[in-house]
């Protein structure tokens, strides 16, 4: 309605936004100045920003991300595949579903952490075990968010599809995975989350290769605390990336499910 | 009867996985230490039951997760109303509290270890790091999806804020509020496995990692089944709980 | 000298937007309630009858001109005004007794359960006392939401189109029951509807708004004896003159292409 008064508190809000941050590193300098908390516990904010730009500028920090992600995009490819492929099938078929739903829903009552010595036993330390742990936690959300999109296509267009006879092809093809797309997207959005997590968690706990969980925990070894704090900003931002690419996706294709607004 | 076929059914994936494992570990493809036999888990269970072993790690596990999760919920609760019915409050801590969220709680771990040590303080304050976070975005989002119809029932009667907060946001919340306990208690859970795994002299996450050193794969198996039958009952509590509270919003016959 | 309870609305306008020079809603819309009168304010969608009412009651602000509520000043919402929302805003969480008893202030316990017990039989839900909303039908569930509003005795009732949700016999059967309650609690009225028979049927006068900007059109008054009867000839003429005032407007059309 009024773009000054809107731009105006947009400004407003954003500006109150960036005041804690400010606050939050005018504190942190301040306290790392003063020199109340060892270098080890606290380490200056400019110190933290050269050491990510030497990391950055050395290869260091690109050579972990990229083994990291290198894990991910394979253990999420198999675990996302397999997921829509056991979540497509249980949603189309009601036999598919009763053979594996108890199955899956037992599986899946164990917290995903609590997998990887059992993992670790038959897989070993090196990135076999990584991999698999990483397909294992993008699987459960990728198959349930592919069942329950399917069996939410709203009867009436299922019906729809009866009137003009679609044979089962098109019906899969034309009205159950469109309509399906967003909660199968919603899936994609939180195993890749999930991925990245289970990435961080299984480097950390098994450090057997180097990757940004491998670089947070060895820094905290050897008390680099500046190192832990980039590691931290990293992982946090490639995490943010990912919900935020895929959420833009995800909103984009709702955008046709909601009439108002 | 469809419902009994149906039952049936779920039972065959399970009793061919049994009848699969069965097969293997009679025909030893694998050596027992990887697999062991099915009616050694049991023996094992009867073991690690008797001895008190499984209690006693079980126990320090449920504690820790009681402190981190109370704690965390509460905080979690508070910084999501507050922030929901104050702007000031929304305005500047929301973007930071936004920022933080992003990292995935794992993350945090070894910045906390370094800063609080490997004792109890640690693993609670990581517990309840993490159980802040669905707790404090689920208030935040139950309060704001309130109707605004009801808000202004709330001005035509003279509500204070109090009342306001009381008396329309936090009953019309409930439902979101009580999802939001849940992730919370199932992000405690998995995160008190995940501190156990990495530091601990005793808990079930500690069994494990004891146990996977050994190669006792048995003992594994036995923690993960525990691990998931007690996660398992504490959502079945909340979902009770959630029943109760809620029953009587149950659009039954609205004509 | 006015009678205690008199609101009174001299030259009142209301825009939205920017200060309020934007789009006009309201103007210029004088008008006088006495205490006791039961008002309708019926006009096309968009004439800002329900600005109008959301005004009195105090929950839109920023307007010019004037409120008055007995020589004083409106400001924001009271408990002298009680307001009937259409959608009934009954809280789902809380049992019929409960949302009706929401807004008791200054009540001891035993005299807000006898209120409450009071204002449920006087719209006749005697029984229900303790069923939730959604177990309710839509006419139920706006009784339970009219006796929410008398329960602190407020000088004036607004009723924002509380029937309009209803099918067309439920209806019929409430304006008997809205007029009973009228004139058993002898309080003043005032009521937004696009119902040409319910504003006919219940009001002493019928005030006819036009649209952009909205102001009062007319104010006619209905002299005939209660309770009403909606098939005598009286009834036909005076529905026939209100519009009468509305066809006129359809036939202009140009009012709308500016």
């Amino acid at each position: 309605m009024n773009i000054p008064l809107q731009v105006a508190g947009f400004l407003g809000r954003s500006y109150r936004g960036a005041i804690s941050f400010l606050a939050l590193i005018g504190i942190w300098a301040a306290l790392a100045r003063l020199q109340a908390f060892p270098a080890e516990l606290l380490p200056a904010p400019d110190a933290v920003l050269t050491t990510f730009l030497q990391s950055a500028a050395s290869g260091v920090l690109g050579a972990s991300l990229g083994a990291s992600l290198g894990r991910i995009a394979q253990g999420f490819l198999i675990g996302c595949s397999l997921g829509l492929l056991l979540g497509a099938s249980m949603g189309v078929s009601p036999a598919v579903e009763s053979l594996f739903a108890p199955l899956f829903n037992a599986l899946r009552q164990v917290p995903i952490i609590g997998w990887i010595p059992l993992i670790i036993v038959w897989c070993g330390i090196a990135d076999l075990s990584k991999i698999v742990f990483i397909a294992l936690g993008a699987f459960f959300p990728m198959a349930i968010n592919t069942f329950e999109g399917i069996r939410s296509v709203p009867h009436g267009y299922l019906e729809v599809a009866r009137v003009f006879e679609f044979g089962k092809l098109r019906l899969l093809g034309k009205i159950v995975l469109p309509g399906a797309l967003p909660s199968i997207v919603t899936g994609v959005r939180l195993s890749l989350g999930a991925s990245w997590m289970l990435v961080v968690w299984s480097e950390i706990n098994t450090r057997s290769a180097p990757g940004i969980g491998d670089m947070l925990d060895s820094a905290r070894e050897g008390s680099k605390m500046d190192v832990v704090i980039v590691c931290i900003v990293v992982i946090g931002a490639v995490a943010f990336l990912i919900n935020e690419l895929l959420g833009q996706l995800e909103a984009q294709l709702q955008g046709w499910k909601k009439t108002s607004r | 009867m469809r419902t009994l076929k149906r039952k049936l059914l779920g039972l065959v994936a399970p009793v061919l996985l049994l009848a699969a494992w069965d097969y293997v570990t009679r025909r030893e493809l694998f050596s027992p230490q990887l697999l062991p036999p099915s009616e050694m888990l049991l023996e094992t269970w009867w073991d690690m039951q008797t001895s008190g072993e499984l209690a006693l790690n079980m126990r320090v596990s449920l504690c820790r997760v009681a402190g981190g999760f109370a704690l965390g919920a509460a905080l979690g609760f508070a910084l999501g109303t507050a922030m929901a019915t104050c702007k000031a409050v929304d305005d500047y801590l929301g973007p930071l509290f936004n920022t933080v969220r992003q990292v995935p709680i794992v993350g945090w771990l070894p910045f906390l270890i370094v800063w609080l040590g490997i004792g109890e303080l640690f693993k609670v304050a990581f517990i309840s790091l993490g159980a802040l976070i669905p707790m404090a975005l689920k208030t935040y989002e139950g309060i704001k999806a309130v109707s605004p119809g009801f808000l202004e029932l709330a001005r035509v009667f003279e509500f204070g804020r109090f009342r306001q907060l009381t008396k329309i946001m936090l009953p019309s919340a409930l439902p979101s509020l009580l999802i939001g306990l849940r992730l919370s208690l199932s992000e405690a859970w998995m995160l008190v496995v995940a501190a156990e795994l990495v530091v601990a002299s005793v808990g079930i996450g500690n069994t494990m990692t004891v146990a996977r050193r050994l190669f006792q794969t048995d003992v594994v198996l036995v923690s993960v089944i525990a691990i998931a039958i007690t996660g398992y009952l504490g959502n079945a509590l909340l979902a009770l709980l959630e029943a109760r509270l809620l029953a009587s919003r149950r659009p039954t016959c609205a004509q | 000298m006015e009678k205690l309870g008199t609101l009174k609305v001299n030259s009142l306008s209301k825009g939205f937007g920017p200060k309020g020079q934007g789009l006009k809603v309201l103007d210029d819309v004088n008008l006088t309630v006495e205490p006791g009168e039961f008002i309708s304010i019926v006009g096309q969608s968009g004439c800002g009858k329900t600005t109008f009412l959301r005004l009195v009651v105090g929950l839109e602000s920023d307007y010019q001109g004037e409120i008055l509520l007995d020589g004083k000043r409106l400001n924001g919402p009271d408990l002298e005004r009680g307001v009937v929302f259409q959608d009934h805003r009954l809280l789902p969480w809380l049992t019929v007794e409960k949302n009706v008893g929401l807004g008791l202030k200054n009540a001891g316990k035993g005299e807000a359960r006898r209120k409450v017990q009071e204002h449920i039989e006087l719209v006749g839900l005697k029984g229900y006392e303790k069923h939730y909303p959604h177990q309710l039908s839509g006419g139920m569930s706006q009784r339970a939401a009219i006796a929410r509003a008398l329960v602190n005795r407020p000088q004036i009732l607004m009723l924002d189109e509380p029937l309009g949700a209803l099918d067309a016999l439920t209806r019929m059967y409430m304006h008997q029951e809205l007029e009973r309650i009228w004139r058993q609690e002898g309080i003043t009225m005032i009521m937004v509807t696009h119902d040409m028979d319910e504003a006919i049927f219940l009001s002493d006068r019928v005030v006819i708004m036009s649209s952009r900007p909205g102001t009062i059109k007319k104010i006619m008054p209905v002299k005939l004896a209660r309770p009403r009867d909606r098939a005598s000839i009286e009834f036909a003429r005076i529905k026939e003159e209100l519009l009468e005032e509305f066809h006129l407007h359809t036939e202009t059309p140009f009012a709308y292409s500016i």
